[in-house]
């Protein structure tokens, strides 16, 4: 053996111990960098010499640079985050949409609340004119604060369309990166080395992309990875970026989509496919929970505006002479969305022509609707639970009457239905006159004086908006069972319009010429009730009473009983604080969600830190063995060049 | 064993640091604001209950300003009906006084002015205005004043019944005028006695009841003749003869029949009628007054006439005050319900006050101990936090 062998195997060592110290100061710079990977050398031993002697081993070699990496954990940590970016959008949106749905004295129900229990002072009080006003004034908060709430979930739909924009562009930004990064894998693959640093790079780009879309990814035999959506839709594909855009929705234009650019045009994702990502977190947020609160605000404004302004046209009002009371609320109306792609006849316009009426806005049901020729009929599907019922034109579905037009629309073509959508941004008070309030009825229920049984008048309401003022009722009992006659006269001429018989009991009320009227107590043979034209509505405070009874009556989201009557439904103020405890449900479990799955990311986070983070401890121990290391290399270099010394000292 | 790295251990520092920080604003929240819930996701459920109990609570106070206006305007009525009692009162004592066979015909005309003036202050009171607009017998209203007074009397033109407030125990606001001031049993309240050709000095009174069992509630008639100094009388009932027939008259005796009994005073002329009628409720104090104001202020009337006008007037009156009386009575009742109506509904808003407070506000006891708690956590994650970075090997490697 020579000493040229030492020195080579103390250089060996050298080389090797420094490459170490080098990587361990990469570790140390790199330990606060998101997504890097420990890395280390591969020291080898180096193979050893056949002599005489036996074999001697020629020191060691740093074979490569490998770094720590479990690629389970990655993915977990990317698809963890997909998810918390996913509920953690969900979540503040929500946050944002709850203050809308606020209980107490500043919420909408409030607002219903005080318009009318201040038609209780207007029954007080009916020729007042201070107490109309007040009612009118809460009818205008009223309108207002509906409208203030629709308006505001339109902002936020501009916000939740801002921010799609915002992400898209990141998200394009990310595959761009991705894919250039790709191709530089692709280029230096087969060399033998793994290009640790590139390698990171792409997996905290993927991580980062996870943030704004949940993506699934495949690795290529030329080391590049392709990205693909939860869909199957390519984002990346070896070193070619497909950019996503967002587009309006095909019905309803004020809503966005995702699409991708694919060379030969756009291609529209499935909101639904889409997976977790704050991206899809804003499209549920959009699809789901906007339009569900747009229904639920919708709802109440469409019932409350049907209800006080049928019962006003049940009244007459304080003008001179006094009229059929006029509506006091409008509200948006409902609408029939076209498909962008429905057919369209030479000037652009579209063939088909759908659209909706409200018939009995007690009926309506907080949901949108799909209309779509199935082959023979015209497929009515509501969204908030499927339920396909066929209709034709003209049919009232859920207290709307759908016209498919004139000529019928084409087969193919499809249409959303919002009955509600739109319904609270358009509200307004239409009333500004305070006598045009009706607050009296326009019939007057009288017991005449002569009477001789304990019957008396316990209530007495028009109904039916075709009543006959001209006409006077009386109901003579011709028995002490409830057996009597009614007749119906002209009011001026006393000419007999129609008469009959009946049997009253008692908690049944009498129907006639659009009235009701109950009594109580047990009338007599002889004893007459008449009904009679409100001579003087200016005092009489009829229709207010009904007013303020709209109180206590299920009027939100009644259902048909197909017997003509209706059953079911809510109050106002139940309807009210149903919706508030929906939204804050949903708020609630958005946030136990969003903390959840955070905490499953930073779960994830920590598992892969635990295998390829940086330890700075772990790193100065690592300095001072491979220093060490170094040092004794050198001390072998110093020996051999003694053992060389010495040999020439011989010569000498 | 998971390894711990430096960046991660910052991270989870820092983090935990902010959720503690985050549990310490929610229970500053709650104990600056009084409220356990402070947006529907704090407790959905909590949320909506309090919500209804909040619509209970204005509601309440809403029925409650209707209860005020019924208790306003019984208030008036009652006070409305006393002073119309004591109006009757004087009319009384002025007709009890120009009975009197020694008033000659200016002092009665003198009565009979007098009486008109209480007549006019009477239809003052019974067209009272509530304040507010409406008319305290304005009964389911009109076109103003409830009575109006014609050349045939005081008549009502407001519709009959009440008008009630929309609370949820109805109560009235007005009373009804027509049955208030122009519904009082005629006669005695069974028959009414009355003169229908009074051409003598007789009168009579207004009757009683001898045995309620025996009524038939016919019409009768008393015809007298006079012949040769001789008076008799016969009763004709619905106008068929009974068996009373040229009875002997004897001036205040009590004629009995059919169950009633009344008395026939003076000297009547012959071909003198009195009549007895069923009673009918639907005497007014106007129309009593008025009749007797014409009787009173008629200076050829002999004295039978105006003892009869007197006699009757008194009766009239009599019931009319009952009648008033009774209506007095039924006001004050309505005000004995309203405050029962209100207690209940007082209760009614401090259960729905209660409800809210239960759902919503925050135990105080308990958040603050909560506070401090979460206080002393933020605390010591700070300290552990500050020490555990102060650790690092680098430390031991100077020199």
């Amino acid at each position: 053996m020579t000493s040229s062998a030492l020195l080579s195997i103390g250089r060996r060592a050298m080389l090797a111990n420094e490459s170490a110290l080098n990587i361990v100061g990469h570790n140390i710079a790199n330990a606060n960098v998101p997504g890097y990977s420990r890395q280390q050398v591969d020291f080898a031993t180096a193979a050893g010499q056949l002599t005489g002697q036996g074999y001697y081993g020629a020191g060691v070699d740093a074979q490569t640079v490998t770094r720590s990496y479990n690629e389970f954990l990655t993915r977990q940590v990317a698809s963890t985050r997909a998810q918390s970016a996913y509920d953690t959008t969900r979540a503040e949106q929500l946050d944002r949409l709850e203050t809308l749905f606020a209980g107490g004295a500043e919420g909408l129900g409030a607002a219903v609340g005080d318009m009318l229990n201040a038609m209780v002072d207007m029954a007080t009080h009916p020729q007042d004119l201070s107490a109309r006003a007040v009612v009118l004034g809460r009818a205008g908060e009223l309108a207002a604060r509906f409208a203030t709430a629709g308006n505001e979930m339109d902002r936020m739909q501009t916000g939740v369309n801002e921010d799609l924009g915002a992400a898209v562009l990141q998200v394009n930004s990310i595959t761009t990166r991705i894919a250039a990064v790709n191709s530089e894998i692709s280029l230096l693959q087969g060399n033998g080395h793994t290009p640790n640093d590139l390698l990171d790079q792409r997996d905290e780009l993927v991580s980062s992309l996870s943030q704004y879309i949940q993506v699934s990814t495949l690795e290529s035999d030329d080391g590049s990875l392709n990205i693909f959506t939860m869909g199957g839709q390519r984002l990346v594909l070896g070193s070619t970026a497909v950019p996503l855009s967002v587009v309006p929705d095909a019905f309803d234009g004020s809503r966005m989509r995702l699409s991708v650019v694919e060379t030969d045009g756009p291609r529209p994702l499935e909101s639904s496919m889409l997976g977790a990502g704050s991206l899809g977190g804003m499209l549920r947020f959009q699809n789901d929970d906007l339009a569900t609160a747009r229904n639920m605000v919708g709802q109440l404004a469409a019932a409350l505006a049907g209800a006080v302004n049928a019962q006003q046209a049940l009244g007459l009002d304080l003008r001179v002479p006094p009229g059929v009371g006029s509506p006091v609320f409008s509200v948006g109306p409902p609408e029939a969305l076209a498909a962008s792609t429905n057919a369209r006849d030479a000037g652009g316009n579209f063939v088909s022509q759908v659209s909706l009426t409200v018939a009995d806005a007690r009926q309506l049901v907080p949901s949108e609707y799909s209309l779509e020729h199935d082959g023979s009929n015209w497929q009515l599907t509501r969204l908030s639970d499927g339920l396909m019922t066929a209709v034709a034109s003209g049919d009232e579905v859920d207290g709307m009457t759908i016209d498919l037009g004139t000529p019928p629309a084409l087969t193919g073509d499809r249409f959303l239905l919002q009955p509600l959508t739109r319904a609270a941004n358009g509200m307004t008070r239409v009333m500004s006159d305070p006598r045009s309030l009706a607050a009296a009825s326009p019939l007057t229920a009288t017991a005449a004086q002569a009477n001789t049984g304990t019957g008396e008048i316990a209530g007495f309401n028009v109904t039916d908006p075709s009543y006959d003022p001209q006409l006077s009722a009386t109901i003579a009992f011709s028995s002490d069972t409830g057996n009597y006659t009614w007749e119906l006269r002209d009011r001026v001429t006393n000419a007999l319009s129609s008469t009959g018989t009946g049997t009253w009991s008692p908690g049944t009320p009498i129907t006639l010429n659009g009235f009701e009227l109950a009594l109580s107590g047990a009338p007599r043979t002889g004893d007459t009730f008449n009904v009679v034209r409100t001579d003087a509505p200016a005092a009489n405070n009829g229709n207010a009473l009904a007013m303020a009874a709209l109180r206590d009556q299920a009027l939100v989201g009644v259902r048909s009983d197909g017997a003509g009557g209706v059953a079911g439904g809510a109050t106002f103020s139940d309807t009210w604080a149903s919706a508030i405890a929906t939204v804050g449900v949903r708020t609630q479990s958005a946030h136990f969600a969003s903390e959840f799955s955070s905490q499953t990311a930073t779960a994830a986070v920590t598992a892969r830190a635990s295998v390829s983070g940086v330890n700075l401890d772990e790193e100065a121990a690592r300095l001072m063995q491979f220093q060490q290391g170094y040092q004794a290399a050198a001390k072998v270099l110093q020996v051999a060049q003694t053992l060389m010394d010495t040999v020439l000292g011989l010569q000498r | 064993m998971t390894r711990v790295t430096t960046a991660t251990r910052y991270e989870l520092g820092v983090q935990s640091l902010q959720q503690r920080q985050r549990e310490l604003l929610e229970i500053q929240e709650q104990l600056t604001t009084g409220k356990r819930v402070n947006r529907a996701s704090d407790d959905p459920a909590a949320a909506a209950r309090a919500e209804r109990a909040m619509a209970a609570v204005s509601r309440a106070d809403a029925d409650k300003r209707g209860l005020d206006s019924s208790r306003n305007a019984m208030t008036q009525a009652e006070s409305s009906l006393g002073d119309a009692s004591e109006l009757m009162q004087q009319a009384r004592e002025l007709l009890v006084a120009s009975g009197s066979t020694t008033w000659g015909a200016s002092e009665r005309a003198d009565a009979a002015a007098q009486l008109r003036a209480l007549r006019g202050q009477l239809l003052s009171v019974a067209n009272r205005g509530d304040g507010a607009g409406g008319y305290i017998f304005g009964g389911q209203g009109g076109g103003g004043a409830p009575f109006i007074d014609t050349t045939l009397g005081v008549s009502s033109v407001a519709s009959g019944g009440v008008q009630h407030t929309a609370s949820d125990e109805p109560v009235p606001l007005t009373l009804d005028g027509r049955t208030a001031w122009l519904a009082a049993p005629r006669g005695n309240g069974v028959f009414e006695t009355q003169a229908v050709t009074n051409a003598g000095a007789a009168w009579i009174d207004p009757g009683r009841v001898t045995d309620p069992s025996a009524l038939t509630g016919d019409s009768y008639a008393i015809a007298f003749s006079v012949a040769g100094g001789n008076t008799t009388y016969s009763i004709t009932r619905n106008g068929a003869p009974t068996g009373v027939t040229n009875a002997a008259y004897e001036a205040g005796r009590t004629i009995q029949m059919d169950g009633m009994a009344f008395t026939i005073s003076g000297q009547p002329a012959d071909a003198d009628v009195f009549a007895i009628e069923p009673s009918t409720s639907d005497l007014s104090v106007f129309e009593t007054l008025d009749q007797t104001i014409a009787a009173l202020d008629n200076p050829n009337a002999n004295l039978g006439q105006t003892l009869q006008a007197v006699k009757s007037g008194l009766r009239d009156l009599d019931s009319v005050i009952d009648n008033t009386g009774a209506w007095r009575s039924q006001a004050g009742a309505w005000l004995n319900r309203l405050d029962s109506s209100e207690r209940r509904l007082g209760e009614t808003k401090l259960a729905a006050q209660t409800r809210q407070s239960a759902a919503v506000d925050v135990d105080m006891a308990q958040a603050v101990s909560e506070f401090q708690m979460r206080q002393t956590g933020y605390d010591a994650a700070l300290r552990s936090y500050s020490m555990v970075q102060q650790l690092s090997l680098f430390n031991y490697l100077k020199g």
